[in-house]
């Protein structure tokens, strides 16, 4: 369960620098075709950045939260659910942050602040999970 | 670990029992936890996923607006019917595909076959896309009537995989022949064809589209204009030119009549052009012209009375709206230009004249205060119901997919209000929009007068659309007589945003639906 716990926190940090990734190609993608001649408009269809930084932050990355939260319910990990808990909220906020930033687009300058948040939290709880097995292999 | 330090003895014992019960106690508590937290996300997520095939009778929930049920009286809707098939439904309900336009022999009859193949767009820049044709071009071939005429088009689906259903944008044709795929009809499969009959009413500017997968196929090409004619000895000089500017974007290139860059008008220094222009984007269309005053004679096809000359100012035509300009050629041999931005444009002029181009102005015409007040031949102080169509956003899932979906009068797509009316109502509806988006509101079928925006009074001329943009943060309250039984569909024009669930239904009561979303013919208006 610990290696689930550290495997599910790894894969969120990894996550979000693939967010980043995608959110920066979809956009260099974009300026690079507006040099073609594209017209951004309603009728413009989101390229493949647009599309991977979507299912990453609304469906792999909550789900990958979600799992952490239960798994660390198990995991016996040194503050493991504590972690788990402030993942799944600054992940929660981050979606909030996206939610709101259509409407009010400074806002959306948090979402991107936010993103090293879950980053943060996401290597914390990993790194317990190391500590904790430490301890145990010491008192083992 | 405390337990192991305490000296071993009957007390140990005891520790190390309550330490066991201890941890089996949180063990039970977290499952317990995470079978609610995953349990309650997948009763969420299962609970939003629709079924293959519904009927949008079975829909949401009825709205009356505050008027008289008609399910009080014997014989009248049946929101839990789909109406038999065809014909009068055995509980005296009408079908709406009895709803028909008349028979008889046809003023302006053509066949449009649509195909899967690429689009040359022609002028600057010209490339070709891959999309959707009617007749081998998109837009498709423009129809031209004349008051009174009966239409017919024969729609024949050569190879669109998915199917087609063309719709009469702002044409309040008679219910059965909308076409709209699931509500009025069933897509036309590839092979398959359908006739379209109605009598084209009301002199202005239109448009066609197709209404399966129409997020997907209107933005892939298929589309095309509609021109209705007044009488002849209706208007008393008519303008010089008359130019209709179908404006669309293709795969991220802006075109007018499928042309990339200027296309050109030919009309003589100080001679005047109507230029008919029709907004098939999903977006708002700012215009603007440049080298001359105009004036906005039409707006979805009715017109303005006594429009002003207009100038440094922007009119914004909705997604599906229409609005026809006045637009006079420079006396001093220049051509005019009607902008639409993105490098698209309509040139007035003679066509040596180099065109005038000028910066997009800062300030929009507003055409709540444009033009001279008339009489509508509608009272609101009589509406029969009052209905509220307010649009909102929420984090939730939506057939299974998580995302930012857009909610009417707080509740998703489909559990959505159908507005019900009796035919001959008198109906108000105020539409707010709080979603953080635009929303270019199309109701099919009727045209409704805009009374006030934000509480402001309409002060112009009377405002009568069939799309109109509802901007964040504003409340427009409109008005329509329910005078065209049927079930019709009243969404965002945006159609990605109906395809992700801002769609409702107009529904008159005793008036059923044989056809259902889904089912063999795979509809899928949206």
């Amino acid at each position: 369960m610990r290696q689930v716990y550290r495997l599910l926190a790894n894969l969120i940090a990894l996550g979000v620098v693939v967010q980043v990734a995608s959110i920066a190609l979809a956009w260099f993608i974009t300026l690079h075709d507006l040099d073609e001649g594209l017209v951004l408009d309603e009728n413009f269809d989101y390229n493949v950045g647009h599309v991977a930084h979507a299912i990453g932050g609304l469906m792999v990355i909550p789900l990958l939260a979600l799992l952490l939260m239960v798994v660390s319910f198990f995991a016996k990990v040194d503050g493991g659910v504590k972690w788990a808990a402030l993942v799944l909220l600054a992940v929660v906020v981050q979606i909030l942050l996206a939610f709101v930033s259509f409407g009010l687009p400074w806002l959306g300058a948090l979402h991107g602040i936010n993103a090293l948040v879950v980053a943060g939290l996401a290597s914390m709880a990993a790194r317990r999970s190391l500590k904790g097995r430490t301890r145990e292999s010491v008192a083992a | 670990m405390i337990a192991a330090a305490e000296p071993p003895g009957p007390g140990a014992a005891a520790g190390a029992d309550r330490q066991r019960r201890l941890r089996r106690i949180s063990l039970a508590v977290a499952v317990i936890v995470s079978v609610v937290l995953l349990a309650s996300v997948a009763w969420v997520w299962q609970r939003s996923l629709l079924p293959d095939t519904y009927s949008v009778m079975d829909m949401g929930y009825p709205d009356y607006g505050g008027g008289a049920v008609p399910g009080d009286e014997p014989d009248a809707l049946a929101m839990d019917g789909h109406g038999g098939h065809g014909t009068h439904g055995g509980d005296g309900s009408v079908g709406v595909d009895t709803l028909l336009g008349p028979s008889g022999q046809p003023d302006v009859s053509l066949t449009l076959t649509a195909r899967s193949e690429t689009i040359r767009l022609d002028g600057e820049g010209a490339r070709e896309v891959s999309g959707f044709t009617l007749n081998h071009q998109s837009p498709g071939p423009q129809i031209t009537a004349d008051v009174g005429d009966l239409v017919q088009v024969r729609l024949v689906n050569e190879s669109v995989a998915d199917g087609i259903a063309l719709h009469w944008h702002g044409v309040d044709v008679p219910n059965g022949e909308d076409g709209v795929a699931g509500v009025t009809q069933d897509a036309v499969e590839e092979g398959a064809e359908h006739v379209y009959r109605f009598v084209a009413e009301d002199p202005g500017t239109y448009w066609y589209h197709s209404h399966q997968v129409s997020d997907e196929q209107v933005a892939r090409g298929l589309l095309g204009a509609l021109v209705i004619d007044p009488p002849a000895d209706d208007s008393a000089t008519p303008p010089a030119a008359d130019h209709v500017a179908v404006v669309h974007s293709y795969s991220g290139l802006r075109t007018v009549n499928g042309t990339v860059g200027t296309e050109s008008v030919e009309a003589d220094p100080g001679s005047t052009a109507r230029v008919r222009v029709i907004n098939t984007n999903d977006g708002p269309l700012r215009t603007w012209v440049s080298g001359s005053a105009y004036r906005v004679l039409a707006v979805d096809g009715r017109d303005v009375h006594d429009p002003e000359e207009v100038e440094d100012q922007a009119v914004v035509v909705p997604a599906g709206g229409r609005a026809d300009l006045l637009v006079t050629a420079p006396s001093d041999g220049t051509a005019a230009t009607v902008d639409f931005g993105g490098g698209a444009r309509v040139a007035v002029g003679p066509s040596d004249g180099g065109p005038v181009i000028g910066d997009d102005p800062s300030v929009d015409l507003d055409l709540l205060s444009y033009g001279e007040p008339a009489r509508t031949g509608l009272d609101p102080a009589q509406a029969d119901r009052d209905f509220e169509y307010r649009i909102g956003r929420r984090i939730a899932f939506l057939d299974g997919r998580p995302g930012f979906w857009w909610t009417i009068n707080g509740r998703l797509y489909p559990d959505v209000p159908m507005y019900v009316v009796e035919e001959g109502d008198i109906v108000t509806m105020t539409i707010t929009n709080d979603s953080g988006e635009v929303h270019p509101m199309h109701l099919h079928g009727h045209h409704a007068v805009v009374l006030s925006r934000d509480g402001e009074q309409a002060s112009g001329s009377p405002w009568w659309v069939d799309s109109l943009d509802v901007e964040d943060g504003e409340s427009y309250e409109i008005a329509f007589v329910a005078d065209n039984p049927g079930i019709w569909m009243d969404h965002c024009h945006n159609l990605p945003h109906a395809s992700e669930g801002l769609v409702t239904h107009l529904m008159y009561a005793g008036v059923t639906t044989p056809y259902v979303i889904g089912g063999e013919h795979a509809n899928d208006p949206e």
